[in-house]
Protein backbone atom coordinates (compact mmCIF):
# COMPACT_ATOMS: atom_id res chain seq x y z
CA UNK A 1 0.00 0.00 0.00
CA UNK A 2 1.48 3.41 -0.56
CA UNK A 3 1.84 6.08 1.96
CA UNK A 4 0.46 9.25 1.77
CA UNK A 5 2.79 11.72 2.53
CA UNK A 6 3.16 15.24 0.21
CA UNK A 7 0.20 17.23 0.52
CA UNK A 8 -0.41 16.89 -3.44
CA UNK A 9 -0.54 13.02 -2.54
CA UNK A 10 -3.55 13.40 -0.40
CA UNK A 11 -5.35 15.63 -2.61
CA UNK A 12 -5.30 13.15 -5.04
CA UNK A 13 -6.21 10.05 -2.81
CA UNK A 14 -9.11 12.56 -2.10
CA UNK A 15 -10.65 12.33 -5.04
CA UNK A 16 -10.78 8.95 -4.91
CA UNK A 17 -12.99 8.71 -1.88
CA UNK A 18 -10.99 8.33 1.23
CA UNK A 19 -7.34 9.18 1.98
CA UNK A 20 -5.20 8.46 5.09
CA UNK A 21 -3.80 11.89 5.90
CA UNK A 22 -0.21 12.18 7.23
CA UNK A 23 -1.21 11.45 10.95
CA UNK A 24 -2.31 8.72 10.33
CA UNK A 25 -6.24 9.93 10.92
CA UNK A 26 -8.67 8.05 8.51
CA UNK A 27 -10.19 10.60 6.51
CA UNK A 28 -13.40 10.16 4.48
CA UNK A 29 -16.57 11.78 3.75
CA UNK A 30 -18.57 9.52 5.66
CA UNK A 31 -16.86 9.18 8.70
CA UNK A 32 -16.24 12.65 8.51
CA UNK A 33 -20.02 13.51 8.72
CA UNK A 34 -20.33 10.87 11.47
CA UNK A 35 -18.15 12.85 13.74
CA UNK A 36 -20.11 15.61 13.15
CA UNK A 37 -22.93 14.38 14.06
CA UNK A 38 -21.39 12.68 17.42
CA UNK A 39 -19.55 16.18 18.30
CA UNK A 40 -22.90 18.53 17.42
CA UNK A 41 -25.69 16.90 16.82
CA UNK A 42 -25.48 18.36 13.28
CA UNK A 43 -28.81 16.76 11.81
CA UNK A 44 -27.76 18.05 8.44
CA UNK A 45 -24.43 15.84 8.22
CA UNK A 46 -26.97 13.16 9.71
CA UNK A 47 -29.38 14.08 7.02
CA UNK A 48 -26.28 13.50 4.16
CA UNK A 49 -25.33 10.33 6.32
CA UNK A 50 -29.15 9.27 6.13
CA UNK A 51 -29.58 9.90 2.27
CA UNK A 52 -26.35 7.64 1.20
CA UNK A 53 -26.62 5.08 3.79
CA UNK A 54 -30.58 4.12 4.47
CA UNK A 55 -30.68 3.06 0.68
CA UNK A 56 -27.75 0.36 1.36
CA UNK A 57 -29.24 -0.67 5.11
CA UNK A 58 -32.62 -1.04 3.16
CA UNK A 59 -30.79 -3.76 0.84
CA UNK A 60 -28.79 -5.43 3.24
CA UNK A 61 -32.48 -5.87 4.81
CA UNK A 62 -33.95 -6.92 1.45
CA UNK A 63 -31.10 -9.26 0.86
CA UNK A 64 -31.82 -12.91 0.51
CA UNK A 65 -35.30 -11.82 0.89
CA UNK A 66 -35.07 -12.54 4.40
CA UNK A 67 -37.41 -9.37 5.21
CA UNK A 68 -40.47 -7.84 4.09
CA UNK A 69 -40.56 -4.18 2.80
CA UNK A 70 -42.17 -2.87 5.71
CA UNK A 71 -39.55 -4.97 8.21
CA UNK A 72 -36.67 -3.16 5.96
CA UNK A 73 -38.00 0.51 6.85
CA UNK A 74 -38.39 -0.62 10.45
CA UNK A 75 -34.73 -2.01 10.36
CA UNK A 76 -33.59 1.59 8.23
CA UNK A 77 -35.19 3.44 10.99
CA UNK A 78 -34.12 1.28 13.81
CA UNK A 79 -30.46 1.61 12.48
CA UNK A 80 -30.24 5.03 11.52
CA UNK A 81 -31.61 6.40 15.05
CA UNK A 82 -28.45 4.21 16.57
CA UNK A 83 -26.17 6.00 14.42
CA UNK A 84 -27.54 9.26 16.03
CA UNK A 85 -27.47 8.07 19.24
CA UNK A 86 -23.99 6.25 18.70
CA UNK A 87 -22.33 8.53 16.66
CA UNK A 88 -20.41 10.53 19.55
CA UNK A 89 -18.84 6.92 19.91
CA UNK A 90 -17.39 6.61 16.54
CA UNK A 91 -13.56 6.88 16.30
CA UNK A 92 -12.11 6.85 12.85
CA UNK A 93 -9.38 6.08 13.95
CA UNK A 94 -10.52 2.51 14.95
CA UNK A 95 -12.78 1.81 11.86
CA UNK A 96 -14.29 3.03 8.87
CA UNK A 97 -17.63 4.52 9.04
CA UNK A 98 -19.30 1.46 6.13
CA UNK A 99 -17.67 -1.21 8.77
CA UNK A 100 -19.00 0.64 12.03
CA UNK A 101 -22.35 1.27 10.38
CA UNK A 102 -22.66 -2.61 8.91
CA UNK A 103 -22.02 -3.39 12.45
CA UNK A 104 -24.75 -2.02 13.50
CA UNK A 105 -26.97 -3.33 10.99
CA UNK A 106 -25.68 -6.82 11.42
CA UNK A 107 -26.91 -6.66 15.25
CA UNK A 108 -29.81 -4.66 14.52
CA UNK A 109 -30.95 -7.17 12.02
CA UNK A 110 -30.36 -10.43 14.29
CA UNK A 111 -32.11 -8.60 16.96
CA UNK A 112 -34.98 -8.29 14.72
CA UNK A 113 -35.05 -11.55 13.30
CA UNK A 114 -34.99 -12.76 17.22
CA UNK A 115 -38.33 -10.40 17.77
CA UNK A 116 -40.10 -12.13 14.87
CA UNK A 117 -39.62 -15.66 15.72
CA UNK A 118 -40.46 -14.64 19.21
CA UNK A 119 -37.46 -16.12 20.61
CA UNK A 120 -36.36 -14.52 24.17
CA UNK A 121 -32.78 -14.02 24.72
CA UNK A 122 -31.10 -12.05 27.73
CA UNK A 123 -28.44 -11.23 25.30
CA UNK A 124 -28.91 -8.76 22.97
CA UNK A 125 -26.97 -9.06 19.45
CA UNK A 126 -25.25 -5.44 20.76
CA UNK A 127 -24.00 -7.26 24.37
CA UNK A 128 -21.58 -9.61 22.19
CA UNK A 129 -19.74 -6.82 20.79
CA UNK A 130 -15.97 -6.60 21.45
CA UNK A 131 -14.50 -3.05 20.58
CA UNK A 132 -11.14 -2.67 19.71
CA UNK A 133 -10.31 -0.71 23.00
CA UNK A 134 -7.61 0.69 24.27
CA UNK A 135 -5.01 -1.19 21.90
CA UNK A 136 -1.66 -0.37 21.07
CA UNK A 137 -1.12 2.67 18.68
CA UNK A 138 0.43 0.45 16.49
CA UNK A 139 -1.77 -2.21 16.23
CA UNK A 140 -5.03 0.05 15.60
CA UNK A 141 -2.63 1.70 12.58
CA UNK A 142 -1.96 -1.69 11.20
CA UNK A 143 -5.59 -2.71 12.18
CA UNK A 144 -6.88 0.32 9.98
CA UNK A 145 -4.02 -0.18 7.23
CA UNK A 146 -5.68 -3.90 7.49
CA UNK A 147 -8.79 -2.35 6.56
CA UNK A 148 -8.13 0.13 3.80
CA UNK A 149 -6.59 -2.71 1.96
CA UNK A 150 -9.54 -4.68 2.22
CA UNK A 151 -11.92 -2.20 1.07
CA UNK A 152 -9.59 -1.99 -2.34
CA UNK A 153 -9.03 -5.46 -2.38
CA UNK A 154 -12.64 -6.38 -2.52
CA UNK A 155 -13.43 -4.88 -6.61
CA UNK A 156 -10.97 -7.16 -7.66
CA UNK A 157 -12.29 -10.35 -6.53
CA UNK A 158 -13.54 -12.76 -9.27
CA UNK A 159 -17.46 -12.79 -9.03
CA UNK A 160 -17.82 -16.48 -7.59
CA UNK A 161 -15.58 -15.46 -4.48
CA UNK A 162 -17.65 -12.41 -4.20
CA UNK A 163 -20.90 -14.22 -4.30
CA UNK A 164 -20.22 -16.39 -1.79
CA UNK A 165 -19.15 -13.88 0.73
CA UNK A 166 -22.43 -11.61 -0.07
CA UNK A 167 -24.49 -14.83 0.89
CA UNK A 168 -22.33 -15.36 3.86
CA UNK A 169 -22.35 -11.38 4.93
CA UNK A 170 -25.44 -9.88 3.56
CA UNK A 171 -27.87 -12.62 3.37
CA UNK A 172 -26.44 -14.08 7.15
CA UNK A 173 -26.25 -17.78 5.55
CA UNK A 174 -23.90 -20.00 7.13
CA UNK A 175 -21.58 -21.63 4.62
CA UNK A 176 -23.88 -24.80 4.29
CA UNK A 177 -26.71 -22.90 3.38
CA UNK A 178 -24.95 -20.85 0.82
CA UNK A 179 -23.88 -24.25 -0.44
CA UNK A 180 -27.04 -25.90 -0.76
CA UNK A 181 -28.60 -22.37 -2.16
CA UNK A 182 -25.80 -22.25 -4.82
CA UNK A 183 -25.99 -26.19 -5.18
CA UNK A 184 -22.15 -26.28 -4.64
CA UNK A 185 -20.62 -28.81 -2.26
CA UNK A 186 -19.77 -27.50 0.58
CA UNK A 187 -16.12 -28.21 0.37
CA UNK A 188 -16.65 -25.64 -2.63
CA UNK A 189 -17.97 -22.73 -0.89
CA UNK A 190 -15.73 -23.40 1.94
CA UNK A 191 -12.37 -22.96 -0.42
CA UNK A 192 -13.99 -19.86 -2.29
CA UNK A 193 -13.82 -18.23 0.81
CA UNK A 194 -10.69 -19.34 1.70
CA UNK A 195 -9.37 -18.09 -1.41
CA UNK A 196 -11.32 -14.75 -1.27
CA UNK A 197 -10.16 -14.12 2.43
CA UNK A 198 -6.86 -14.73 1.42
CA UNK A 199 -6.88 -12.40 -1.44
CA UNK A 200 -8.62 -9.57 0.50
CA UNK A 201 -4.67 -10.22 2.83
CA UNK A 202 -7.52 -10.74 6.08
CA UNK A 203 -4.65 -11.68 8.53
CA UNK A 204 -6.02 -15.09 9.74
CA UNK A 205 -4.14 -18.37 11.13
CA UNK A 206 -3.32 -20.89 8.30
CA UNK A 207 -5.74 -24.16 9.03
CA UNK B 1 -1.55 -15.33 25.55
CA UNK B 2 -4.38 -17.69 24.32
CA UNK B 3 -3.20 -20.95 22.50
CA UNK B 4 -6.36 -22.28 21.07
CA UNK B 5 -8.76 -20.18 18.81
CA UNK B 6 -12.20 -20.47 16.87
CA UNK B 7 -11.64 -21.70 13.41
CA UNK B 8 -11.71 -19.20 10.39
CA UNK B 9 -14.94 -20.87 9.14
CA UNK B 10 -16.03 -19.84 12.79
CA UNK B 11 -14.79 -16.63 13.08
CA UNK B 12 -15.97 -15.69 9.67
CA UNK B 13 -19.51 -16.72 10.74
CA UNK B 14 -19.26 -14.71 13.83
CA UNK B 15 -18.39 -11.36 11.90
CA UNK B 16 -21.31 -12.18 9.41
CA UNK B 17 -24.05 -12.65 12.12
CA UNK B 18 -24.84 -16.13 11.39
CA UNK B 19 -23.81 -17.88 14.54
CA UNK B 20 -26.67 -19.21 17.17
CA UNK B 21 -26.82 -17.07 20.30
CA UNK B 22 -25.68 -19.89 22.18
CA UNK B 23 -22.44 -19.96 20.03
CA UNK B 24 -21.82 -16.26 19.60
CA UNK B 25 -21.66 -15.96 22.65
CA UNK B 26 -18.62 -18.04 23.39
CA UNK B 27 -17.00 -16.62 20.50
CA UNK B 28 -17.52 -13.53 21.53
CA UNK B 29 -16.07 -14.22 25.25
CA UNK B 30 -12.73 -15.75 23.69
CA UNK B 31 -12.27 -12.70 21.88
CA UNK B 32 -12.23 -10.84 24.96
CA UNK B 33 -9.23 -12.62 26.34
CA UNK B 34 -7.63 -13.01 22.80
CA UNK B 35 -6.04 -10.45 20.63
CA UNK B 36 -5.26 -11.60 17.77
CA UNK B 37 -9.02 -12.89 17.38
CA UNK B 38 -10.40 -9.37 17.65
CA UNK B 39 -8.12 -8.17 15.28
CA UNK B 40 -9.00 -10.73 12.83
CA UNK B 41 -12.97 -10.16 13.85
CA UNK B 42 -12.52 -6.20 13.13
CA UNK B 43 -10.99 -7.18 9.82
CA UNK B 44 -13.98 -9.84 9.24
CA UNK B 45 -16.20 -6.70 10.07
CA UNK B 46 -14.17 -5.08 7.53
CA UNK B 47 -15.04 -7.33 4.99
CA UNK B 48 -18.55 -7.18 6.27
CA UNK B 49 -18.66 -3.10 5.81
CA UNK B 50 -17.21 -3.29 2.20
CA UNK B 51 -20.10 -5.81 0.83
CA UNK B 52 -22.40 -3.72 2.13
CA UNK B 53 -20.96 -0.16 0.29
CA UNK B 54 -21.33 -2.80 -2.94
CA UNK B 55 -24.77 -3.54 -2.84
CA UNK B 56 -27.78 -2.13 -5.14
CA UNK B 57 -29.18 0.72 -2.98
CA UNK B 58 -32.64 0.21 -2.96
CA UNK B 59 -35.03 3.56 -2.70
CA UNK B 60 -35.60 4.91 0.75
CA UNK B 61 -38.96 6.97 0.87
CA UNK B 62 -38.48 10.67 2.09
CA UNK B 63 -41.40 9.96 4.28
CA UNK B 64 -39.22 7.65 5.92
CA UNK B 65 -36.49 10.59 6.90
CA UNK B 66 -38.70 12.57 8.20
CA UNK B 67 -40.03 9.86 10.59
CA UNK B 68 -36.66 9.15 11.54
CA UNK B 69 -35.85 12.62 11.85
CA UNK B 70 -38.60 13.53 14.14
CA UNK B 71 -37.42 10.43 16.75
CA UNK B 72 -34.01 11.88 17.32
CA UNK B 73 -34.75 13.33 20.02
CA UNK B 74 -36.30 9.99 21.42
CA UNK B 75 -34.68 9.22 24.62
CA UNK B 76 -31.98 6.06 23.98
CA UNK B 77 -32.73 2.90 25.05
CA UNK B 78 -30.88 1.64 28.30
CA UNK B 79 -27.95 -0.40 26.83
CA UNK B 80 -25.86 -2.38 29.20
CA UNK B 81 -22.28 -1.41 28.90
CA UNK B 82 -20.20 -2.56 26.40
CA UNK B 83 -17.27 -5.61 26.68
CA UNK B 84 -14.29 -4.00 26.69
CA UNK B 85 -10.76 -6.08 26.64
CA UNK B 86 -9.97 -8.88 28.94
CA UNK B 87 -11.66 -8.43 31.88
CA UNK B 88 -11.40 -10.54 34.31
CA UNK B 89 -15.10 -12.33 33.04
CA UNK B 90 -16.38 -11.83 29.89
CA UNK B 91 -19.32 -9.13 30.49
CA UNK B 92 -21.38 -11.11 29.29
CA UNK B 93 -20.97 -13.83 32.07
CA UNK B 94 -20.65 -11.20 34.27
CA UNK B 95 -24.33 -10.84 33.69
CA UNK B 96 -25.20 -14.55 33.06
CA UNK B 97 -24.13 -15.10 36.14
CA UNK B 98 -24.28 -12.25 38.38
CA UNK B 99 -20.35 -12.48 38.57
CA UNK B 100 -20.41 -15.23 41.29
CA UNK B 101 -20.00 -19.14 40.46
CA UNK B 102 -20.37 -19.89 44.24
CA UNK B 103 -23.78 -18.69 43.94
CA UNK B 104 -24.50 -20.40 41.36
CA UNK B 105 -26.67 -23.65 41.13
CA UNK B 106 -24.43 -26.67 40.90
CA UNK B 107 -25.57 -30.07 39.62
CA UNK B 108 -23.12 -32.20 40.82
CA UNK B 109 -23.01 -34.88 38.21
CA UNK B 110 -19.80 -37.21 39.25
CA UNK B 111 -17.27 -36.48 42.31
CA UNK B 112 -14.89 -34.11 40.40
CA UNK B 113 -17.68 -32.81 38.05
CA UNK B 114 -20.66 -29.97 38.36
CA UNK B 115 -22.47 -28.38 36.63
CA UNK B 116 -24.52 -24.93 36.22
CA UNK B 117 -26.88 -24.07 33.35
CA UNK B 118 -27.39 -20.79 32.14
CA UNK B 119 -30.01 -19.26 29.73
CA UNK B 120 -29.15 -17.85 26.91
CA UNK B 121 -32.70 -18.45 25.39
CA UNK B 122 -31.82 -20.49 22.89
CA UNK B 123 -33.67 -23.71 22.65
CA UNK B 124 -31.36 -25.77 20.58
CA UNK B 125 -27.90 -25.42 22.85
CA UNK B 126 -27.07 -25.64 26.19
CA UNK B 127 -24.87 -23.01 27.92
CA UNK B 128 -23.57 -24.07 30.79
CA UNK B 129 -20.49 -23.90 33.23
CA UNK B 130 -18.40 -27.05 34.10
CA UNK B 131 -16.41 -27.41 36.94
CA UNK B 132 -13.98 -29.79 37.30
CA UNK B 133 -12.34 -30.57 40.94
CA UNK B 134 -8.51 -29.50 40.78
CA UNK B 135 -6.74 -32.75 39.17
CA UNK B 136 -10.22 -34.48 38.63
CA UNK B 137 -11.62 -36.14 35.76
CA UNK B 138 -14.40 -36.20 33.47
CA UNK B 139 -14.96 -39.76 32.48
CA UNK B 140 -14.24 -40.32 28.73
CA UNK B 141 -17.42 -38.94 27.15
CA UNK B 142 -18.50 -37.87 23.41
CA UNK B 143 -21.50 -35.89 22.03
CA UNK B 144 -23.77 -36.50 19.61
CA UNK B 145 -23.22 -32.69 18.28
CA UNK B 146 -20.35 -30.64 18.56
CA UNK B 147 -19.02 -29.05 21.67
CA UNK B 148 -17.53 -25.56 21.88
CA UNK B 149 -15.27 -24.97 25.12
CA UNK B 150 -13.71 -22.29 26.67
CA UNK B 151 -12.07 -22.32 29.74
CA UNK B 152 -12.60 -19.62 32.32
CA UNK B 153 -10.86 -20.70 35.05
CA UNK B 154 -7.95 -23.00 35.97
CA UNK B 155 -6.55 -25.77 33.02
CA UNK B 156 -7.42 -28.67 31.82
CA UNK B 157 -5.59 -31.04 29.60
CA UNK B 158 -6.96 -34.00 27.13
CA UNK B 159 -3.60 -36.25 26.13
CA UNK B 160 -3.63 -34.39 23.57
CA UNK B 161 -2.69 -30.89 24.92
CA UNK B 162 -3.48 -28.42 27.75
CA UNK B 163 -5.83 -25.78 27.61
CA UNK B 164 -5.62 -22.32 30.09
CA UNK B 165 -7.76 -19.32 30.58
CA UNK B 166 -8.96 -17.65 27.28
CA UNK B 167 -8.46 -21.09 24.89
CA UNK B 168 -11.73 -22.07 22.57
CA UNK B 169 -11.51 -25.43 22.06
CA UNK B 170 -13.71 -27.07 19.23
CA UNK B 171 -15.05 -30.71 19.19
CA UNK B 172 -16.97 -32.38 16.33
CA UNK B 173 -19.77 -35.61 17.02
CA UNK B 174 -17.16 -38.11 16.53
CA UNK B 175 -14.67 -36.83 19.32
CA UNK B 176 -14.10 -38.72 22.23
CA UNK B 177 -12.08 -37.27 25.54
CA UNK B 178 -11.48 -37.80 28.65
CA UNK B 179 -10.63 -34.48 29.77
CA UNK B 180 -8.46 -33.72 33.18
CA UNK B 181 -8.35 -30.52 35.51
CA UNK B 182 -4.81 -29.12 35.95
CA UNK B 183 -3.71 -29.64 39.47
CA UNK B 184 -3.87 -26.81 42.42
CA UNK B 185 -7.54 -24.97 41.04
CA UNK B 186 -10.78 -26.03 40.19
CA UNK B 187 -11.01 -25.83 36.65
CA UNK B 188 -13.89 -23.86 35.57
CA UNK B 189 -15.27 -24.11 31.51
CA UNK B 190 -17.78 -22.14 29.01
CA UNK B 191 -18.91 -25.21 27.40
CA UNK B 192 -21.97 -24.86 24.51
CA UNK B 193 -23.28 -27.97 23.46
CA UNK B 194 -26.10 -28.98 20.76
CA UNK B 195 -26.17 -32.74 22.07
CA UNK B 196 -26.47 -34.00 25.49
CA UNK B 197 -22.71 -35.46 26.41
CA UNK B 198 -22.91 -39.39 26.55
CA UNK B 199 -20.04 -41.37 28.83
CA UNK B 200 -18.17 -44.40 26.70
CA UNK B 201 -16.63 -45.49 29.73
CA UNK B 202 -18.82 -48.72 31.34
CA UNK B 203 -18.20 -47.58 34.17
CA UNK B 204 -20.59 -44.29 33.84
CA UNK B 205 -22.36 -45.71 30.95
CA UNK B 206 -25.53 -45.85 33.63
CA UNK B 207 -25.45 -42.43 33.56
CA UNK B 208 -26.45 -41.66 30.02
CA UNK B 209 -30.12 -41.94 30.28
CA UNK B 210 -30.38 -39.11 32.78
CA UNK B 211 -28.35 -36.74 30.19
CA UNK B 212 -30.44 -34.70 28.57
CA UNK B 213 -29.65 -31.59 26.97
CA UNK B 214 -30.48 -28.38 29.06
CA UNK B 215 -30.90 -25.70 26.52
CA UNK B 216 -32.77 -22.56 26.80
Amino acid sequence: MVENKSGNETDAGRSSGSWTAPTGRRTDEWSECLVQVGNSNDRAAFTRFFRHFAPLIKAFALAGSSLSAAHADELVQEVMLKVWQKAGGFNPEKAAASTWIYTIARNCRTDMFRRLQKFDTPLAADDLNIELEGEEPFTVLHTRRGSDRIKDLMGQLPPDQAQILAKVYMEGKSHSEAAAELDLPLGTVKSRVRLAIQKLQVQMDRQ
Amino acid sequence: MTKHHPSNDCLMEHAAGSLPVAQAACVSAHLSYCERCRRTDSQLQTVGGALLERLEPVPVSEALLDTVLARLEDPAPLAYPGQTQAAQLPSLLQRLTNGDFSKLVWKRVTRSLSISYLSTGDTNYEFALYRIAAGGRIPEHTHGGGEMTLVLEGGFSDGRDSYHPGDFIYRDADDTHAPVALDGEDCICLAVLDAPLRFTSWKYRWLNPLQQLNAG
